[in-house]
């Protein structure tokens, strides 16, 4: 049973989309939108289950005194920082006390985990976590320079959450990108060694398209250069990448099939 | 005196040329030479029926093109389509509208009530308007108006007069209704036209069953067949040979090998959600790992960057344990979620590979950018690293930085190759079999179309 | 070494404050009223910037903090857009009037008519909630078998649409693409072809080559992923033509990215100089 009608429900919602696809009446057109707009919002429930398992890692690496223990607080600065940010926002152009109010909530976030994983003192963080809770409430209510917002995505344009945006997240986001720049260098410069045929090919292959972009190949080789990398891309990688796609793409069929039929089952765990 | 004189009779010669010149410019009007263009010949033999192969409201119009079609005195610049349209859809279109801007004024507020009392009421009338939206095609020929629906170049002989399922919709076509049609073929001046006869009643309707994708129906039963019948043939005990995969050969060394130096595994899924079928793929290779892991009580890791994928990899992982007869080692933590940002998941990842250390990486599923920057920092950790994709922009990188690559198609036979279970095989049978009839359809497609034999590279043409 | 560790901290610390300061002080000169907050947010952003490029030295306490950092923030933002892109913009439209007036989205009934006095596409929506509250009962020790179904639910329905969509696009479509010309669009017999040979790009000859290199590629490219037969004999001659074909691929794809990926540090190297360093303008 705990198997059985998961793998019912598999065959069944994966036969109705098959012949979903050669049924184009309205009606099955509507069930199968419902179909995605579902799976996005099941989706969201799951990225609770995810953020509550980050909380666990870091609190458990905290408890434990694990090695960068100490990192996990910033995860959790990160985390509860910005949420309390998504969910805020300015009444006017004062500040209030909001920054005060951020850094007792955040301050009670933090008795309160350790209260949870605390083994010795935990009186202490109670009490700490207790009255960080109330001078929140107190702010909370009577200052009027901001307020919480629950109910609209005013929270999404609270100068503190874009500036967490703009930069902390986009500067790293850009610079891990950036570092494709040095790993791309030094993977060709441990690759790109004729041991073999394969990689002799392979080699040449990307020395041929690289040169195209160096302003002294046309100088000394006219249009050759050019044209030998446009062949290179047009033809063999066009004939070597339609090989792949129809094994990729058969290799996708078979394996859908075999999920529908119950024929793979690994991913539904056992027990 | 003199100079007076010549003077004179210079400014006099010059007024005269300026004279002559400007008769010169004169201009005349002339004479109206121009007659009035005639009206060009109307189309004939106009047909509608409804659109075939869709949803429903959609009619397709053919008819024969006017005579006077890019040729003769009223030369025809294009056809104008028209359909008749009930009165009431203008009232439609008036409610439809005030009650948009009332849910306008509700969004900014509403003290008294009254906004919201008059958004209800205005609702209610759009919804009894369109009720009986449909049931005003039928009073044809009375209250209505003919509407142009659309326009077709010259030279074309048919239009799709394609509508909106939505009722809410301006250009809502409501099905089984009775539409008529009129074709216009106009001139240059848009006054001279000629009107076809009127073609109607006609219905649109939804079809139950999309012929233009035949092709895609009989490739599917193809692959039930097939599929069904090597997995059956396998399961009485056939013998089916599987090529080695080197990738998936160097899986059970690595494990080894983490074993000795007493390092960890780590184990990447990639940025797949748990519906894509690499991801999928991936599970039972992390399946087969993970009991190998278990049995030899080597250290796991599996950081995610999907949450769905986190609980199905968990539950993958303790089932392995459990077959591995060591159910107690499982823990929780070993799979992990970090993050559904793609570089916070990679810079996460790194940092992992340089703090821990792992002897082995294994990358099985859906790669992006990402890839190259894992692979390096493995590469610099010191791991054995094992890789497999179907992203094919992602597999060079993989190919130059890590040990082994499963290129493509491999990932997905790397779980039967694994297992090495009767049905597994038996479906990668089927496969090759399926590889095995593109490359026949290839070749005698190749020959049909340098024969010309269009009938056959027609059938691999899939409409709509 | 913890003496090292401090006095780095220290020094590094110390020219956070000094670009700090001095940025704010160019950010007044141009009269802005956040100039302090200003001057902070481009110091960090840099102070980021260079603590993710010395990973490239080596793991340390600056790429730990700026990593760590960057995931508690990008699972909290996205937390929050998930919600109000989802929750709030696709499910709340339609579960209930009453709710979409208190978050202020447009209400999106459907035209079904109503059961028991309930719109039915409210009903249909209420469907993902009940299986996104499966979803959380894996949490629980004894109910979460329950996570399942709606497992099932997105595996099946996935499982399906890429079925058919693949056949089309990788079995149906690719079959068709493979029909190439094989003697060229305008073949007018040997004589007329040996009479306009030439090796420009658009000529008979190189068209033919293109072609017939196509149509040998695909087909032993096709052989190498074989897996059910042995690879010997003309088999395996052909499987090995494959994997030269796949080898001359993957070269030329990882040639062709080499421009853009270098294109990407020169975007960083430009705020670090342009935006905080003001060396270039």
């Amino acid at each position: 049973m705990k198997r059985q009608i998961p793998f019912a429900l598999v065959f069944i919602f994966g036969a109705f989309m098959i012949f979903q696809y050669f049924i184009p009446h309205e009606t099955s057109e509507w069930v199968y939108e419902f179909l995605l707009d579902w799976i996005i919002i099941i989706g969201i429930f799951a990225l609770a289950l995810g953020i509550w398992s980050l909380l666990r890692v870091s609190m458990d690496k905290i408890k434990n005194k694990k090695e960068n223990y100490v990192y996990s607080y910033l995860i959790l600065f990160g985390l509860f920082g910005e949420i309390i940010f998504g969910f805020t926002a300015f009444n006017g152009e004062s500040w209030g006390f909001y920054i005060p109010f951020v850094v007792c909530a955040l301050l009670a976030i933090g008795m309160v985990i350790h209260t949870m994983i605390s083994t010795g003192k935990r009186t202490t963080f109670a009490g700490l976590s207790v009255l960080f809770i109330l001078l929140s409430v107190l702010i909370s209510i009577f200052d009027n320079s901001w307020s919480f917002h629950f109910s609209s995505a005013e929270g999404v344009q609270n100068p503190m959450f874009r500036s967490f945006f703009d930069h902390i997240l986009i500067p790293v986001l850009s610079t891990m990108f950036a570092l494709l720049a040095f790993f791309i260098a030094s993977a060709a410069y441990r690759a790109f060694r004729a041991r073999n045929l394969l990689a002799t090919l392979l080699l040449v292959a990307a020395l041929i398209v690289m040169m195209r972009f160096n302003p002294w190949v046309p100088v000394i080789y006219g249009d050759y250069g050019a044209k030998l990398s446009n062949w290179l891309m047009n033809v063999p990688n066009l004939a070597a990448q339609r090989a792949i796609v129809i094994g990729i793409g058969l290799g996708i069929v078979a394996t859908a099939l075999k999920i529908i039929l119950g024929i793979e089952r690994g991913y539904m765990g056992k027990g | 005196m003199k100079l007076k004189t010549v003077i004179f009779i210079c400014l006099l010669l010059l007024a005269t040329i300026s004279v002559s010149a400007q008769e010169g410019t004169e201009v005349v009007p002339e004479a109206d030479t121009t007659e009035q263009m005639p009206p060009p010949a109307p189309i004939s033999m106009l047909t509608a029926t409804d659109t075939d192969n869709d949803n429903g409201h959609s009619v397709t119009l053919t008819w024969e093109a006017s005579p006077d079609d890019g040729q003769g005195a009223g030369t025809v610049m294009f056809y104008e389509i028209f359909r008749w349209v009930p009165l009431m859809r203008d009232t439609v279109e008036q409610v439809r509208s005030e009650l948009a801007n009332a849910e306008q004024e509700l969004d900014i507020g509403d003290p008294t009530g009254e906004i919201k009392e008059r958004r209800n009421r205005l609702r209610d009338e759009y919804a009894g308007l369109l009720s009986r939206y449909s049931d005003a095609y039928g009073q044809y020929p009375n209250n209505g108006i003919w509407k142009s629906v659309g326009v077709s170049p010259s030279g074309d002989t048919n239009f799709v007069d394609k509508g909106s399922k939505k009722r809410e919709a301006f250009d809502y076509l409501p099905d089984y209704c009775d539409f008529y049609y009129q074709v216009f073929a106009v001139t240059s001046d848009d006054e001279i036209r000629t009107g076809s006869e009127i073609f109607g009643p006609v219905h649109s309707y939804g079809q139950l069953f999309n012929t233009g994708r035949i092709p895609i129906f009989a490739a599917v039963l193809f692959f039930c067949f097939m599929t069904i019948y090597f997995v059956q043939k396998a399961k009485k005990g056939a013998d089916l040979y599987v090529r080695p995969l080197a990738g998936i050969e160097a899986v059970d060394d690595a494990i080894g090998r983490a074993t000795e130096m007493g390092k960890p595994i780590l184990y990447v899924l990639g940025l797949g959600t748990a519906s894509d079928v690499a991801t999928i793929a991936s599970f039972t290779i992390l399946g087969r790992v993970a009991k190998k892991v278990a049995e030899y009580q080597t250290a796991l890791i599996v950081p995610t960057y999907d949450p769905i994928v986190m609980t199905v990899a968990q539950e993958v992982v303790k089932s392995a344990y459990i077959d591995a007869g060591r159910p107690d080692d499982f823990k929780e933590d070993t799979v992990h979620f970090v993050t559904q940002s793609q570089f916070a998941y990679v810079a996460a990842v790194n940092g992992t590979m340089l703090r821990e250390l792992p002897a082995t990486n294994v990358y099985m599923g859906k790669f992006f950018a990402e890839s190259l920057l894992l692979a390096e920092t493995g590469a610099v950790a010191g791991s054995i690293q094992i890789a497999g994709t179907d992203e094919i922009a992602q597999i060079p990188f993989f190919i130059v930085a890590c040990d082994y690559t499963l290129i493509g198609e491999e990932l997905y036979a790397a779980s039967a190759y694994l297992g090495r279970e009767p049905v597994l095989l038996g479906s990668l049978k089927a496969q090759d079999w399926a590889k095995a009839a593109i490359v026949i359809l290839g070749i005698t497609g190749l020959i049909a179309a340098n024969l010309g034999w269009t009938y056959f590279t027609d059938l691999f043409q899939v409409m709509n | 070494m913890k003496k090292t560790a401090i006095i780095v901290t220290a020094v590094v610390m110390g020219l956070f404050i000094l670009s700090w300061v001095l940025k704010a002080n160019a950010v007044s000169a141009t009269a802005e009223s956040n100039y302090i907050l200003r001057g902070f947010l481009v110091t960090i952003a840099a102070f980021l910037t260079l603590s993710v490029l010395s990973f490239l030295y080596k793991d340390n306490p600056f790429y730990k903090f700026a990593e760590h950092l960057f995931v508690g923030i990008s699972a909290a933002f996205w937390m929050c857009l998930g919600f109000w892109s989802t929750i709030v913009g696709n499910l709340i439209p339609r579960i209930s009037e009453g709710l979409s007036n208190a978050f202020k989205v447009p209400y999106i009934g459907g035209d079904w008519g109503n059961v028991l006095g309930i719109d039915i596409m409210n009903v249909v929506f209420i469907f993902p909630i009940i299986f996104g509250v499966m979803l959380i009962m894996r949490l629980s020790s004894n109910y979460g078998w329950i996570s399942r179904w709606p497992l099932a639910l997105i595996v099946g329905t996935t499982a399906g649409l890429n079925f058919v969509r693949y056949l089309q696009s990788d079995f149906i479509q690719q079959v068709s693409s493979t029909f190439v010309p094989l003697l060229g669009n305008n073949w007018t017999g040997f004589g007329d072809f040996l009479s306009n040979l030439s090796l420009d790009a658009s000529g008979q000859l190189v068209l033919i080559l293109a072609n017939w290199v196509i149509f040998i590629g695909v087909f032993c490219g096709l052989i190498y992923f074989f897996f059910s037969k042995e690879h010997t004999g003309a088999f395996g001659k052909a499987s090995r033509v494959g994997i030269w074909i796949l080898m001359i691929t993957f070269g030329a794809s990882f040639g062709y990215t080499v421009m853009g990926r270098i294109s990407l540090l020169v975007g960083r190297i430009t705020f670090l100089f342009k935006d905080w360093l003001e060396i270039i303008s």
